[in-house]
């Protein structure tokens, strides 16, 4: 008699946890609670925070404001990626790029072909010479770092970024934020 | 008998794990302060009453850039003795009272050790955000 009641509640009971623990196809946001810590590569998160993490620093510095015909111009330059794995710099650069011009602090200088060629014209058909040079480059570098004991890896990746003043050949500002993981295999969660 | 032997075995097992997670911090600072902050009275919506002892809210203060843009520092403090992991997000409104939206509202993940005392800042994304929000969720 109490096998009749006990197999048809533990069978809705599993049934019941395992359409809880099902991961079905969801849109999800960046920095959730389900995001994926992966060990041995850099994911969105890590540039989001990388780039939280240089434009607070940028912005706070002041190095933006101490030009002489605001907002600054700001070329974006090289960011060398010194680690095992492909990195598409606009990642990390567009986001800043992003923030420092809704910041009003900043505009990002154009450096496509088409952009050159109106310029170009623009200053040929005015004879005189209207494009502005860039007040600052920003340039970096992705490194990556790796320590292993038995089954656990920690891998570093230090985003590091400089604003460059290429007047006077010097380097106005420069951070370095360090994102590390550690454990045995990539996960789901903080 | 059995338990004559099992009750130690776990008593010094349980200890070991809770030395293995307590990771009080101790620390020292200047008495006499040359800078003083500028705490701004808060608001606050506690909805995990476990996360607020384990990375409670001490105090808000904030200062300006020579930029004209706002400067949010707030202390935390864990004030239980184990490490605990923490998500947090500031979100910034104009002067409207209108979300702005950008990399400077990001999640950031951090953590605190035990009895720590911890700062977190950011920084307006333009001249014209003047509130703030800051957002905690435990990651553990």
């Amino acid at each position: 008699m109490k096998t009749k009641i006990i197999v048809p509640l533990v069978t809705a009971a599993a049934a019941a946890l395992f359409t809880g623990c099902a991961t079905d196809a969801h849109y999800v946001q960046t920095g959730d609670r389900e995001q994926i810590v992966s060990l041995g590569q850099i994911n969105i998160q890590d540039y989001a925070n990388a780039a939280n993490a240089a434009v607070k620093d940028l912005l706070a510095s002041g190095a933006l404001d101490r030009v002489a015909n605001p907002p600054a111009l700001v070329e974006v330059s090289k960011v060398i990626n010194n680690t095992s794995q492909l990195v598409d710099q606009d990642l990390l650069t567009q986001k800043i790029g992003i923030a420092l011009t809704q910041s009003g602090k900043a505009q990002i200088k154009l450096v496509d072909k088409l952009s050159k060629g109106y310029q170009q014209e623009n200053e040929f058909m005015s004879d005189q010479k209207g494009t502005r040079l860039p007040d600052f480059t920003l340039s970096g570098k992705i490194i990556e770092t790796v320590d292993r004991a038995g089954n656990t890896r920690r891998t570093t990746y230090s985003f590091q970024l400089a604003l460059n003043d290429p007047k006077a050949g010097v380097q106005v500002w420069m951070s370095e934020k360090e994102i590390g993981k550690q454990g045995t295999r990539s996960s789901v969660g903080f | 008998m059995k338990t004559k032997y099992l009750l130690p075995v776990v008593c010094a097992a349980a200890a070991l794990f809770a030395a293995g997670c307590s990771t009080p911090v101790n620390s020292v600072e200047n008495a006499q302060k040359d800078g003083r902050r500028m705490m701004v009275s808060d608001q606050r919506v506690i909805s995990d009453t476990g996360l607020n002892h384990r990375v409670g809210v001490v105090g808000v203060n904030t200062a300006m850039t020579a930029g004209g843009l706002l400067r949010v520092q707030v202390e935390l403090l864990n004030e239980t003795r184990s490490l605990h992991r923490f998500s947090y997000k500031f979100e910034w409104f104009d002067v409207n009272g209108m979300q702005v939206e950008n990399i400077l509202s990001a999640s950031s993940t951090d953590q605190i050790e035990g009895r720590e005392s911890k700062m977190i800042t950011s920084i307006a994304p333009n001249p014209g955000c003047k509130d703030f929000r800051l957002k905690l969720i435990s990651a553990d």
